[in-house]
Order: structure tokens, then sequence, then C-alpha cells
């Protein structure tokens, strides 16, 4: 080396990844600005206005985005109030069984949403739902005491699925408080109560108004509620507005999607950019620190045993009693009480046909595939790209930085159509690629998000030392980071993979015949009314996605037992 | 093995400013003494060890190891850090908390392909010697601060270097064990003739681990000197004051009387150890440590820095009672003997050794 010149210190690492990262996420937004302004998809043709005086003048778009309004804050009410009272109870009370009831909140992540919502249609749909049906014999009534293809419906279903996200933002920013501010309240006098509503909730307003800004996204962004709730009520918000242009009926018109698309992803940037706001200060940084205060526990007292029941029972709603409808309902030929003589007619039909149903096993290798080889691309690139956010500090890495948050903000089916305009023009048009780029467009954020916290946690002295000893760069990342990583890296890597095999709202659009995936199979024979056979695909997706789950945490295991012996 | 720094130049940019964070130094580390960079947080002492070990890459200058130019901006030569023959023990020490403590000291081996046996043996003679025998397969979290230490120590050893950087290692360790690591490392060192270069904000530290010391301030060498001279000679009241406790009155030469010279300052006439080539008139600062002092009982009286105070506070510190003395406006920062009888606002006389005066002109 000697003699030799000073090394470059910024590869082209760092333009190299703006461009695949900007490719993924710029490149729809782009498409979808340029296909609201032409004329068709085979073609852009002359710019034109016609598309938004089309979908802007429909007078049925009031109505819509009046629904869309309640819809999207309902169920961040809903997520939010939920999140805070079980993250509540969770860290800073003395409520029994607290080890399970503290993932309790984040299971619904591992439930597909079209399948939650299709569960929830089961049970409370006002012709024959079970629970209708059962208190229909019960309390001999002529006409069902429940309707879920209601607003209201739609909302408690959106909201119990976007309560992992308002819990995972919220539980931290409860236990990371200070409880002194508490104490000194109630040193004052305060009731437990009080303090609640004039110290704990103001103080923790930044990570409410966060959740919040977030569900709203999600559930702007929702499909799967929407089109199995929604729909069946003619109750429809943008994205099943969206979902009918191009997806019903002969005159499927692209244009006009995205020209009603371009407003929801705008609302949704707006959205993401105040919640990044909100974020920036607080959780920026924030390293684990040696120097941890418990905070210190409130007496629940008498109430301590009926809230714990009422914890668990809702946990039996949220997440058991999904999967055993959806068991149940697989067995049976049509929907009926649980009765001997539902019992009498229980066999494996469903099962059989769906395992030889050669679409439904197409969707199942595409989705599989999709789910391993997807996340596996997915979060190689978000190594990379959070190694460069965090480590190389320039303005290229904030750039990186603020393309990932972008795709945060997208709404899938919007996305999708922003993509179709780009694939058409492609060979990978109708193919498996489109689907899997679209995917990783889409969900970036979900792999970087842990990555990025797991880079920030590992101290940069702690790889300069590796390049002291003689370490190059590569043979640095593989001994020390990625070993250091592992945790990061699995769980960015089932995060991925449980969404990609779920994926509903992007493949809605992308998804052609040939490129079917588990999620459109399931609409589709929801759309036909075959709820015995969706019922045991169903469940073959919660299985895939939970091996998935299993399988990545023994590689994670195995990967922190082989480091200790090197 | 020598390490010579010439006029090495290092900026930073933060929000639009321009940080010099090493501003023209020119430095010569002598061969297997332990060197200090003493100076506050700030003043650029890191930044100057990560430019010799080479994770900074200077803005101008030359860096020499040995014989070896290993940068030169003029000459275009950058040397990448494990080929200098210089090894660094961090601040956090890092360790890696994913391998055993085996795993962290056979690294840099098992990267230059040592073959497995000497690995095995290499490792075994260096955890011996920072007395860690036996240690091999503990992982690395299970070490105490002071373990974790001697891991980082036998990590930096292993390949053997000419030289070894420390950056601040100590600073993470509690009162009590800093102490003990401190004498340690010390016997370390010096049993293994080893250049050290070693940074700190700790003025104890450095006086009591280093053969030469060099304070830096705002990016620059201030002053660079063995222990005992800086501590009782610095011409500068910057060193004065950093490298321990002082009492720095300020006043003006009027005259000299045999071997002394004569201040006069706001306590009075000042006699101090001469210096030459110093014009009556000057302005200058007296520099008087706080157990130069001494407290004359009764009547008894000398004819020269004999000043009459009274105690203001008193404050017992375990080995000393340290007071503060006002005589006249000036408040003294005095030590005393802890066996002797004071109260506060005692009228006392203090006596100063004109040897223990000196005389700063900067």
């Amino acid at each position: 080396m000697k003699g030799g010149s000073v090394p470059r210190i910024k590869p082209p690492l760092v333009p190299s990844f703006i461009v695949i990262v900007g490719f993924l996420t710029v490149c729809p937004v782009i498409m979808l600005l340029f296909g609201s302004f032409s004329e068709g998809l085979g073609a852009f043709g002359t710019f034109t206005l016609e598309k938004y005086i089309k979908s802007y003048s429909d007078p049925a778009l009031a109505g819509i985005l009046v629904n869309t309004a309640f819809f999207t804050v309902g169920s961040a009410a809903v997520a939010t109030s939920l999140a805070i009272f079980l993250a509540y109870l969770n860290t800073r009370t003395n409520i029994p069984l607290k080890r399970s009831l503290r993932v309790m909140p984040i299971v619904p992540m591992m439930i597909p949403h079209i399948l939650f919502a299709v569960s929830w249609a089961l049970l409370l749909n006002p012709s024959n739902g079970i629970i209708n049906l059962v208190l229909k014999g019960a309390l001999n009534l002529k006409v069902s005491l429940f309707n879920i293809y209601t607003l209201p419906g739609m909302i408690l279903v959106e909201g119990l699925l976007d309560l992992p996200i308002a819990y995972l933002i919220i539980s931290p920013a409860m236990s990371s408080f200070d409880a002194s501010l508490e104490e000194s309240s109630r040193v004052s006098g305060a009731s437990n109560l009080e303090t609640l509503r004039k110290v704990t909730l103001p103080i923790l307003r930044p990570a409410i108004l966060s959740s919040f800004s977030l569900v709203i996204v999600r559930s702007l962004a929702a499909f799967a509620v929407p089109s199995m709730i929604g729909m069946p009520g003619r109750i429809y918000v943008l994205a099943t507005h969206i979902y009918r242009i191009i997806a019903i009926g002969f005159a499927v018109d692209y244009g006009m999607a995205a020209a009603v698309g371009l407003s929801a992803l705008v609302t949704s940037i707006a959205l993401i950019y105040v919640y990044r706001r909100l974020t920036a200060k607080s959780e920026k940084y924030v390293t684990i620190s040696g120097r941890g205060y418990r905070p210190a526990l409130i007496n629940l007292r008498k109430s301590k045993y009926p809230l714990c029941a009422v914890v668990c029972l809702f946990s039996f709603a949220l997440i058991a009693l999904p999967v055993l409808v959806l068991f149940y309902t697989s067995l049976l030929p049509y929907s009926m009480i649980p009765s001997w003589k539902a019992v009498s007619m229980m066999s494996w039909d469903n099962w059989t046909t769906v395992l030889k149903d050669p679409i439904s096993l197409m969707s199942l290798r595409n989705s599989i595939f999709l789910g391993i080889g997807g996340a596996t691309l997915g979060i190689l690139l978000s190594i990379f790209v959070s190694y460069i956010i965090v480590r190389i500090r320039t303005r290229g890495s904030g750039l990186l930085e603020s393309l990932v948050f972008l795709s945060f903000s997208f709404p899938g089916i919007v996305i999708g159509v922003g993509f179709m305009w780009f694939f058409v023009r492609t060979p990978l048009y109708a193919t498996i690629w489109a689907l899997l780029i679209g995917y990783i467009a889409t969900y970036l954020p979900y792999g970087v998000r842990p990555l990025t916290s797991a880079f920030i946690q590992i101290h940069n002295e702690l790889e300069e030392s590796s390049r002291v000893c003689g370490a190059g760069i590569l043979y640095t990342l593989r001994r020390i980071v990625i070993p250091l990583l592992a945790p990061g890296i699995v769980s960015g890597w089932i995060l991925m993979a449980t969404m990609f095999v779920r994926e509903l709202s992007l493949s809605v659009v992308l998804s052609r015949p040939g490129t079917e995936v588990l999620a459109v199979q399931i609409l589709k024979f929801a759309e036909d009314g075959l709820w015995g056979k969706l019922s045991a695909l169903g469940i073959v997706m919660i299985l895939i996605s939970t091996t998935l789950v299993v399988l990545a945490t023994a590689v994670g295991s195995k990967m922190s037992k082989m480091k200790k012996s090197s | 093995m020598e390490i010579k720094i010439r006029n090495l130049s290092k900026n930073f940019y933060s929000e639009g400013k321009r940080i010099e964070a090493v501003d023209n130094v020119n430095l010569t580390i002598p061969t297997n003494k332990i060197f200090s960079l003493l100076g506050p947080s700030g003043c650029g002492k890191t930044t100057l060890l990560r430019c010799i070990i080479g994770l900074e890459v200077p803005d101008s200058g030359e860096i020499e190891v040995g014989d070896e130019i290993v940068w030169s901006k003029d000459r275009g030569i950058f040397i990448l850090p494990d080929k200098r023959g210089v090894s660094m023990v961090f601040q956090t020490y890092a360790i890696w908390p994913h391998m055993t403590v085996f795993g962290n000291v056979a690294y840099p081996l098992q990267i230059s392909k040592v073959p497995k046996e000497e690995i095995k043996r290499r490792v075994e003679r260096t955890l011996e010697f920072v007395r860690l025998e036996g240690f091999e397969d503990r992982a690395a979290t299970e070490l105490s601060g002071g373990q974790q230490q001697r891991v980082a120590l036998a990590r930096a050893l292993i390949s053997e270097p000419k030289a070894i950087l420390f950056d601040e290692p100590l600073s993470n360790l509690d009162a009590k064990l800093r102490e003990d690591t401190r004498k340690e490392l010390r016997s370390f060192l010096t049993k293994l003739k080893i250049t050290a270069v070693y940074v700190t904000h700790d003025r104890l530290e450095a006086l009591t681990l280093s053969d030469v010391i060099a304070v830096m301030r705002d990016g620059a060498i201030v002053e660079v000197g063995a222990p005992k001279k800086l501590y009782f000679g610095s011409e500068q009241r910057f060193v004065a004051d950093f490298i321990g406790r002082a009492n720095l009155i300020k006043g003006k030469v009027v005259g000299f009387k045999g071997r002394r010279t004569l201040i006069d300052s706001p306590i009075g006439i000042i006699a101090c150890e001469r210096k030459v080539g110093i014009p009556e008139g000057r302005k200058v600062t007296v520099c008087i440590r706080p157990e130069s002092f001494e407290v004359l009982e009764g009547e008894e009286g000398r004819n020269l820095n004999t000043f009459k105070g009274k105690v203001e506070s008193l404050l017992f510190v375990g080995e000393s009672n340290e007071g503060e003395v006002s005589v006249g406006e000036t408040r003294l920062i005095v030590r005393f003997n802890p066996a002797a009888i004071l109260k506060e606002s005692d009228e006392i006389k203090l006596y100063i050794d004109p040897k223990r005066c000196h005389i700063l002109l900067r």
C-alpha cells in the first residue's frame, strides 16, 4: 500500500442504493401521476384532464370520502384507545398473567387481515352469522341482532387489526416513562385515575398522536376490511372505490383509478410527514442505556382479577376466535349453528377440493416463493440501506432515509395502480417478478426500521476495532456486524415474510392469471361465497405464516449460538 | 519506536461551521515511553489519536511511525490502519459481545491467517500476560469492567504492535477500580517496553501514568513535558491551571533580591524563584499549589512571603483539610494538615516557600 493513493472514503455504494430505492419508491408515484393525465393503460396518448374531471365529478365520490374519513379516524380511535388501555395495564399495573398478556396485542399481526375480516363476517353477518343464529335461537328473535356489514362494524374490525401498530408505539413510551412524574402527582393528593388523566396522558401525547396518524395511514391503505365487510353492505371507501374502477365490470379505467388514487396518496404522505415530525425527536438515537429504572407498579387491588378476565376474554376474541371460526367453517358444507347435527356433517371435503384445485395450489406456491424469496431480497436490501442511513451519514444517506419513509405511506392498491402503468411497458408484466418488486417497494420500511434501530445500538467502535485489527469492510460485516444484527435481521425478515405471504391490496392490482397469490384467491372465494373452501385455504395460509416464524426464530437462535463458538 | 507528527491539521464541518479539531500539530512521541495527550473534552486529542491510527484522514500534514511515513498529504501516502504496526484500545473497549474472550483476542490473528496452533499458543500467552489465564471460553459480556479492559488490551497486544494507542480507556470504570487498573496498566506497559499513546482528560491519570505529557487545547499542543516539570514548572497559565489545583495570582515584577524575583500582587509582595530574562515591570501570574502553604504558629514569622488571612471555609476531604483563606480581597485555596486544629473565621498566618511560587509568563 505504500505510496498508494488516498482511498476513496465514499464508495459508489451510496449513489447506487439511492438509485435502487429511488426506482422502487419514486417510479410508481411518477407513473401514477403520468397515468392520471393520460388516456389509457396501453398508451399514454396526449395530455388530458379528462380522468380527473370524470372521477371527481362523480356524485358518489362525496359519500365515499365521508365514509373514508369516518372509517380511518374511527379505526384510529379504536386502535389507539385500546392500545393505551392494554399498554397501561401491562406496563404500569400489577395485573396477573403479565407475561402472556404482553404478547397478546401483537399476535393479530400473525393473522392475515383478510381472514380476520372474514371470520368476523362469518360470526356477525345478518343472514347466517353464527353468533346471530345462536342468539336468534336462544332469544326467539325474528331478525338478526347484529349486522357487521355497517360502518361501525368496519371500524371495529379495522381498529382491532391495527391494534398491534398502535400498541408497538404506545407501549414503549409508556414503559420508559419516568414514574416519579406520576408519583409526585399522587403525593399531591391526586387519585390514580386523576393522575392518569392529568399527568400520564398529556405526557404521552406525542406517542398517542403518532399512533393515531399511523393507524389512519394504515386504514386508508387497508383493503381487506373494506372489501370483506364494507362491500357486502355497499359501504365504499377510497380503496374499494379504486378496486371497483379497475376490477369490476368491463370498462376498467386505470386513468380514473390513478386520478382518485393520487388524492389518497397525497393524504397519506402528508400524514406520514406529520408522524415523522412527531417521532423525530423522541425516537431518534435512543440507545439502550444500562441504567434502567423500573416504574413503580400501581396496585389494582380488587379490580385486578376482573380486569384480567376482561383482557383474557378480549384476547380470546382477538386471537383464538377467528382461527376457531375458520377451522369450524372449513369442515362444514354450509353455515350452521354449532350442534350435533353440525358435528355429524363435518368432513375434510373442503380441504381436499382446495388442495386439488390447481389455481389454489398455484397461489400457494407463488405466495411461499414471494414470502421467502421476497423477504430475503428485501432484508438484504434493508441491511445495506440501513447501514448507509446509520453509518455513512452524508446528504445522500438523508435522501435515502426520506425515500424509504416515502414508501411507508404507500396505500397498496394505489401504488399497485402506479406500478401497473410501469410494468405494462416491461416484460415483467403479469410475472411473479412484478409482484416481488412491488412488495419490496411497498414494505421496505418494515425491513429497514428494525435494522436501523439495531444498527444504532451497535457502537461504532465495535466496527472500528475490527478495522484496526486488519479486517476489511466485508470481513467486518460478516464477522462482526451481521452476527450482532442477527436479532434485527430475523425480526425484519419475519415481519416482511408474513406480510408478503398475506399481501392483498397490492396483489389485487398486480396479480394476473398465472400469478395468483393466496390472499387474492381467498378474495375470489369470498366473492363467490365459497366460505368452506376459503376457510380451508385460510388455515393453510396461517400455518405457512406460523411455520415461517418458527423457522426464522430457530435460524436466528442458531446464528447466535454459532457466533459464540467462533 | 518513535511517532513523528508534522504540521497535521484536521477540520470537521458541522452545520456549515468549520471546526479545527487538530490545528497544525507538530509532535514527537518518544520510543518506549508512556505518552499522554491531556486536555479538556473537545480539544482534539481523540481526533489526533484517530489520525495516528488511520481511522480519520487528516486534511494536511505528515505522520511517521518508526521509519515509515504512514500518511502524507503532499506525497499522497495513506497506509491502512492495520498496516501501520499500531493498535488501539477503545474508550468503550469495543469487546465484541457475540464472541468469547478467545474469539475477541484471536481475531487479529485469524485475519492474518496465522495457523490455528500458533493462534492458540499466542492467545494463551497474551491472556496470561494480562492475568486472564483460563478465561478463554468465557463470553466477553460476562466479564467485569476491569476484565473487559484487559481483554481489549490483550487484543491490542496480540499482533505485537510497535505502538499502542489508548482512547480514555479508564473512563468507564468506577473510581476505585480506575485506580487499581491504572497501576496495573502502568506495570503492564513498563514490562512491555512499548510506545504507548494515552488520551485522557483526567489530570491525575495523566500525572500518575505517563512519562511524558502533552497538554492540548483547541486543537493545538500547548506544552510538552514530564509530569513533574509540567506540574511545578509550567510557564503557562492554562497548563498550570489544568494539570492541578492552583492559586493563580496576577501581579507585576517590581524587583530582584538574590535568587528571588519580587512580584507585587493583591496579597502583597510575593518572592518567587528567580526566572532569567524577565524585566522589571512585566505583568505576570504567580502559581501557588494549595499544598505549598505552611501555617505559622504564634508569633513565629519569616521575613518573606508571610501573609495574614482569615479562614473562610473548611472542607474535610479525607487525606487533608482543604480550606479557603481570604488574604485581603483575594481568596486562596489552601491544603491544611488534617491534624491542625482550625475552625472557620480563625485568623492565621501563611508562609510559602519561594521555591514553590512559580512565575507564569503566558
